[in-house]
């Protein structure tokens, strides 16, 4: 993915067509063609497939265009009220779970010089960051600290409704009231996004204070021409010791993904005194770190992990510029600022880390293919990273793909099935595909799985599968949330599909009969009509932070999205539904919990 | 076959009849966008049905919004946002059961009733096989390709269409070509 020295050429070469030259890039151009013919041969090339696009032949619209037009406008079907305008009772009753969840607020925001003026009889928002930070904080709870339970066998009950099993066993539809709540202080909240896209000025913005980090790419090759963020941040991952963001954009309309890294703050001041304290970074507190592009399309390109220390994250990149999926583990230094490729085979993906022993840091790294596997991968502090082949560097091989661990390490959600891999999209599961949960046994210096169980319950275990799905554990290591759900063949038809690919899934671990239909979110929370970008968990395990990507189309209109913070209810109760952050003309999430001192200490497996 | 003349985009007459919300300065702005952005449309999508649908959508929506047009908003490239967002929303839409690399040209297998029955087909398989080459782009540079080959337009004009930095056009287009050149190849097409 490095560039050559064509590279910048072959773009002076393209925008040349158009004139988009100043007289010193056409100089600089036509003295570089003189002296290099495959830049000749590039011109050449572009020259005559712009030809051959003006060859295109021009097809006239249908003959009856305008009549379904002014049919389609004299309907009104496209009259539906915008969001802003709905009736506030839709967003209502939620005031006891968000002092349940809230305590301050951190968030990135994406900002537009010149925000649109709100259109005629806009609402003004139903809450701001500052609101939101405003609230009180969690109240510590009585209750104790749930430890993560043996997996028992499945005992499906696929059927029976949350409201028949909530005083028997964990909640899958927690509220306030009836789920555990994690003893440690509630880690802080959140995390937005606001204002349209067309000047690209991010910002990371902590809920707490209101401080604003300019999101810059001003680190190492770029700092002489800082280029930010060209789209929306689709998701964000904080360090456990809260200096870092890493999040991704998106690169104009989907397709392909830059991942980035911003440090927030200094480093905090180490629980344990006697402890090794990580090396200071090179990188200054605002500066933003370019960290690579990727292929879009799939859950397991967007997963992002950092160690438990905050030394390392680990991402995955697939080289947009190749014509099959080229996919690699990468990982990010922090100390250096750098991002070096841990692998080299292309078919490798970024997994989790393993909270951190001692000075050696490990990372489960994943090989897709026929039966995919896993590995753990050590990466020392004293030790370069070069790149290979995870079944050379690793140890520990599992079966299964992409483990994302809880975190404190117990648990892990991992893949089973049949891969193939998709120019659009990298590996994906093509038959038998399906997430299971199992706990994560650490014996001395091995890994491995056990007590596995599909984390879906009613789907049969072999056929189609699921080709791919995002998860999240939150913080209390028991509540997950699954989304974006794809499956290849004909989901279950009825009053609702199952799986459901708009609808996220809410469970915990402690729940033994894993997800089912049931645990789906209602239809309302989210409008069918609009995308769920990213989903995050709350530390009491009991909500789930909805970042909301609204319908494209109107006018003008950057990508918006907004904040739901959405509490589940059980039976014929609705979920309480929550707009924490309405950007006027803009984006806002994703969101990120941060952890405080206290709750990072229990990291320890 | 038919050469496309060029089109009198962004004068401000066109503006101020956008601006102009009645019914007639619609009709106009019809009569002159409605084949340029069918033809986008097409070629994004690649099958004559849904361009037809997301053509049909993109004027519903536009008729909707025609009063926070702006005299200094560019008419041109409100219509084509709208547009590209519709076709994304689309493609997004279907890309839950299909993928995207699935995307048949259909159209070049439909009827078409232009005179002269050799060039036809002659016309037909090159477009078939430029139609198939754009297919296997990915959708954001198949857009800012259109955009600037098929629909002339500058790198700051593709920006304001796509949300994009007039730097970050610059090196997607780049891209696009450079995939494109690779598309073609592979379809048969020299260099």
């Amino acid at each position: 993915m490095t560039m050559d020295r064509h590279e910048p050429f072959e773009e002076l070469i393209s925008a040349s067509f158009a004139g988009d030259l100043t007289d010193a890039e056409r100089d600089r151009l036509d003295a570089h063609l003189d002296r290099c013919s495959q830049c000749r041969t590039t011109l050449a090339a572009f020259a005559d497939q712009r030809r051959i696009m003006s060859g295109l032949r021009h097809v006239a619209p249908p003959r009856d265009l305008g009549a379904r037009v002014r049919t389609g406008i004299e309907r009104g079907r496209f009259a539906a009220t915008p969001w802003w305008r709905r009736p506030a009772v839709m967003f209502a009753g939620v005031g006891g779970s968000l002092a349940a969840v809230a305590g301050a607020l951190l968030a990135i925001v994406l900002f537009n010089g010149e925000p649109a003026e709100p259109e005629v009889g806009q609402a003004s928002p139903t809450a701001s960051i500052a609101s939101i930070a405003s609230i009180a904080s969690l109240e510590p709870s009585e209750t104790p600290r749930p430890t993560l339970p043996p997996i028992a066998t499945p005992t499906s009950t696929p059927d029976a409704s949350p409201a028949e099993t909530a005083s028997v066993q964990p909640s899958i539809t927690p509220s306030p009231t009836s789920n555990p709540v994690v003893e440690a202080p509630e880690p802080d909240v959140v995390m937005a996004v606001t204002g349209p896209v067309e000047d690209l000025a991010f910002n990371v913005v902590d809920g707490t204070t209101g401080d604003e980090t300019p999101i810059e790419d001003s680190v190492g090759d770029d700092a002489e021409d800082p280029v930010g963020p060209s789209g929306p941040p689709i998701g964000a991952e904080l360090s456990p010791d809260g200096q870092w963001l890493a999040f991704m954009t998106e690169i104009g309309q989907r397709g392909v993904n830059d991942v980035w890294a911003t440090r927030i703050t200094e480093a905090p001041e180490p629980a344990d005194p006697e402890a090794t304290p990580a090396p200071a970074s090179t990188v200054e507190v605002g500066e933003t770190v370019h960290l690579g592009e990727s292929v879009a399309g799939s859950p397991f390109l967007e997963r992002m992990s950092w160690s438990s220390d905050g030394r390392y994250l680990a991402f995955t990149l697939a080289d947009p510029e190749t014509d099959e999926p080229d996919a690699d583990a990468w990982i990010f230094q922090t100390h250096d600022g750098q991002a070096l490729p841990l692998t080299d085979t292309g078919n490798a993906y970024a997994a989790s880390f393993i909270p951190t022993v001692d000075d050696t840091t490990n990372l489960w790294v994943s090989v897709a293919g026929d039966e995919p596997r896993s590995y753990v991968i050590s990466l020392r502090a004293d030790t370069e990273i070069t790149p290979g082949d995870p079944a050379e560097l690793g140890t520990n091989a599992a079966n299964g793909f992409q483990p994302l661990l809880s975190p404190n390490g117990s648990l892990a959600i991992f893949w089973r099935g049949r891969m193939s891999a998709e120019q659009d999209s990298g590996w994906v599961f093509v038959e038998n595909g399906a997430p299971y949960l199992a706990a994560h046994d650490v014996d001395g210096g091995t890994y491995a799985f056990s007590s596995e169980r599909t984390v879906f319950s009613g789907l049969a275990a072999e056929g189609p599968g699921f080709r791919s799905a995002a998860i999240a554990w939150g913080l209390d290591g028991d509540a997950y949330a699954v989304w974006d759900t794809g499956w290849n063949g004909d989901a279950a038809e009825g009053q609702d599909p199952y799986p459901d690919p708009i609808r996220v899934y809410f469970g915990h671990a402690t729940d033994d009969r894993g997800l089912t239909p049931t645990h789906a979110i209602d239809r309302a929370d989210v409008d069918p009509e609009l995308m769920i970008v990213d989903v995050e968990v709350a530390p009491t395990g009991g909500h789930l932070l909805i970042t909301v990507r609204q319908a494209s189309g109107g006018v003008m209109d950057a990508p918006r999205a907004e904040l739901r913070l959405v509490t589940r209810n059980v039976g014929d109760v609705p979920d309480e539904v929550e707009v924490l952050e309405v950007p006027e003309n803009g984006w806002v999430g994703p969101a990120v919990f941060r952890a405080d001192d206290e709750w990072d200490s229990s990291l320890a497996p | 076959m038919a050469v496309r003349g060029p089109i009198p985009w962004d004068l401000p007459a066109v503006t101020r009849r956008a601006v102009d919300s009645s019914e007639t300065a619609f009709a106009r702005l019809f009569e002159e966008y409605a084949a340029p952005i069918h033809n986008y449309v097409l070629r994004m999508v690649g099958d004559p049905d849904r361009a037809a649908d997301i053509t049909q959508d993109t004027f519903i929506k536009a008729y909707r919004k025609l009063d926070t047009v702006t005299e200094a908003t560019s008419t041109r490239s409100w219509l084509y946002r709208i547009a590209t967002n519709t076709a994304i929303d689309d493609m997004r839409r279907r890309r839950m059961v299909t993928p995207m690399g699935d995307d048949a040209p259909a159209f070049a297998n439909r009827p078409d009733h232009r005179p002269g029955p050799e060039a036809q087909v002659m016309a037909a398989t090159l477009d078939e096989r430029v139609q198939r080459a754009l297919m296997h782009l990915r959708p954001n540079h198949r857009q800012c390709l259109l955009l600037s080959d098929l629909d002339d337009m500058s790198a700051q004009q593709i920006g304001d269409v796509m949300g994009l930095s007039y730097a970050a056009v610059r090196t997607l287009l780049c891209r696009a070509r450079g995939e494109m050149r690779r598309a073609l190849a592979a379809e048969g097409f020299a260099r």
